[in-house]
């Protein structure tokens, strides 16, 4: 029983680090609370539904969502973050700008869904149940799992071994300093939201196929998530998020399992306000929390 | 004439309960602190009202004292922490704090009913008595932006470090501030109690929140006409555009956007900017 609880927490968890890696990527480089981060998520599964729904093949929904969630980041960036980064005022700003890019894309949702549930046909992914060592593992599980490695590690590739993957950290270390070597980082922030959106957007499709349920509020739980998944992490820290993320994945699965289900919200946020109080930067961030201005 | 007036006259409720929180918004934000707990202190206002009457069947000015008084206390309790930390992190914090009060009012049935709500409030407050707290309320903040206590939260929200060599004791006043705003949002969740019948938890969630938070972004954070206007224009404008009633988050949505990213003052505090440089030009060409 533990150990199928151990197993299902690993699947939720890869979840949880594609949603919350985009979500860190862009806070790190741009200071940025991006909260229209969810709805970006929910599009993704949107998409993936009205395209299979279209009759086309899976994969190709997989892949139609990400580029399409990849690039509605892009606009959120462009739109809503673009002009308040040159005023200096993106901290407070960004938020409620992020804040009624949510809310736009997640009204337009729902007039489209007509506020109802979408369900993916039956057998959309085949229902597939491999039986080891007394555990249960169903091909979607497997899938997920897969998915989450898959696009982890080439996030993790091109971050740190490709030349793109250099700029963006000059960027995220100094801006101007990287603007003197000859990066333009409008471009770099383009690509990273870019990527951050296409890591949500995936997630959601999971999500999705997952729970066969998607509406236009699914993003919410999700981004309350990733809220504590990143400042566990520590804010902009990629390798924290992921720690947070497994670690968050597995904790959720268990409280449930174990413990009155209606507590576990509870538990999962007072435990987000204790880490703040204690290690305001979370387990692998910097020791800058609170101190955000002085990048520039 | 008449009929005109009784058919306003909700709406006009709605204005006067939506005012008081957004002046508890408005207080926390002016003091420099980045909060955003005024829907769960609402929440936390409204259910203690709302139980003092349903299940003690006590006086609704009982209730009204009760639920303003632990919307200061969770707030004075939520200040301690919130003092170690700033920007985002204060944000998140608050969120997170709202979460907490929704799922524990989930959670706990017996006392406010769960899911379900708390039902059969006996509706006690009509728009006289909101008029009389709402106008009271103006005055609290108006009367503090032209005070001492007014110009120290300004001097915090500008710049700490100056604030703190001038001598202003920055963790007391940001707890001062977080305390009225916890009032002035536990008043008004209590009126909201006795004036609607039922309460809802998700009521005082993340759109709550939202709500709020827009009042004091398109009227402007630097004085008091900011909420009324805001507070004003964001009530009547899905009335006048009834075709779009069903639009309404996306005109939100859009305005939240555009205006902090073109009149990142506000409404008011951009019109009030703007008339003071005039006169004085105006004085300075006199001259």
């Amino acid at each position: 029983m533990l150990a199928q609880q151990l197993l299902n927490g690993l699947v939720v968890s890869g979840v949880y680090a594609l949603f919350s890696l985009g979500f860190t990527l862009v806070f790190g480089i741009q200071r940025i609370l991006n909260l229209a981060h969810g709805a970006i998520f929910m599009t993704g599964a949107m998409v993936a539904y009205y395209v299979v729904d279209s009759g086309m093949p899976l994969w190709l929904g997989f892949i139609v969502a990400i580029l399409a969630s990849g690039l509605l980041s892009v606009l959120v960036e462009i739109v809503c973050f673009r002009r308040l980064r040159k005023t200096g005022d993106e901290e407070f700003g960004g938020i409620i700008s992020s804040i009624g890019a949510g809310l736009v894309i997640m009204t337009i949702a729902q007039q489209v869904s007509n506020t109802q549930v979408l369900r993916f046909p039956f057998e959309t992914f085949p229902v597939v149940i491999f039986k080891f060592w007394g555990l249960r593992v169903s091909m979607l599980q497997l899938f997920m799992a897969s998915a989450a490695i898959i696009l982890v590690l080439l996030l993790g590739y091109y971050v740190y071994k490709t030349a793109f993957g250099r700029r963006i950290r000059a960027v995220t270390d100094n801006e101007h300093a990287a603007m003197l070597m000859g990066i333009n980082p409008n471009f770099i922030y383009s690509q990273t939201y870019f990527i951050a959106g296409a890591l949500a957007g995936a997630a959601g499709v999971l999500v999705g196929l997952a729970f066969n349920s998607i509406t236009f509020l699914m993003g919410e739980p999700y981004l309350m998530f990733a809220f504590a998944i990143i400042i566990l992490g520590g804010l902009g820290s990629i390798p924290g998020a992921l720690l947070a993320s497994l670690v968050f994945g597995m904790v959720q699965t268990l409280t449930i399992a174990y413990l009155p289900s209606g507590l576990t919200d509870t538990i999962i946020f007072a435990s987000l306000f204790l880490i703040l109080l204690v290690r305001p930067h979370g387990l692998l961030g910097k020791e800058d929390a609170g101190n955000l201005r002085g990048r520039r | 004439m008449n009929g005109l007036v009784a058919g306003y006259l909700p709406l006009f409720d709605i204005y006067l309960i939506h005012l008081g929180l957004a002046f508890s918004q408005y207080i926390v934000l002016r003091a420099g602190v980045f909060s955003l707990a005024t829907a769960a202190f609402a929440g936390i206002g409204a259910y203690t009202a709302g139980i003092f009457a349903v299940n003690l069947g006590l006086h609704p000015a009982l209730g009204l004292l009760a639920g303003t008084l632990t919307g200061m206390a969770a707030a004075i309790f939520l200040s301690v922490p919130l003092a170690r930390l700033r920007g985002v992190y204060q944000a998140i914090a608050t969120v997170a704090f709202i979460q907490i009060c929704l799922s524990l009012n989930i959670y706990s049935e017996n006392l406010t009913g769960g899911a379900m709500g708390l039902n059969n409030i006996p509706k006690t407050v009509g728009t006289g008595t909101l008029f009389v707290f709402a106008a009271l309320a103006t005055y609290l903040i108006w009367a503090i932006e032209r005070g001492r206590l007014g110009r120290a939260f300004n001097t915090i929200r500008q710049d700490e470090a100056v604030a703190a060599s001038l001598g202003i004791n920055i963790t007391r006043h940001q707890m001062l501030a977080f305390a009225i705003s916890g009032a002035l949002a536990g008043l008004f969740g209590g009126l909201e109690a006795y004036h609607s019948y039922a309460l809802d938890p998700n009521q005082f969630g993340f759109h709550l929140l939202i709500t709020a938070l827009s009042y004091v972004i398109l009227g402007g954070r630097n004085s008091v006409v900011g909420p009324l206007i805001g507070t004003a224009i964001l009530i009547i404008l899905p009335e006048i555009a009834r075709p779009l009633a069903e639009n309404r988050m996306v005109i939100y949505g859009i305005m939240l956007i555009v205006v902090i990213n073109y009149l990142p003052k506000g409404i008011a505090d951009t019109a009030i900017d703007a008339i003071r440089a005039r006169r004085l030009k105006a004085r300075g060409d006199a001259k």
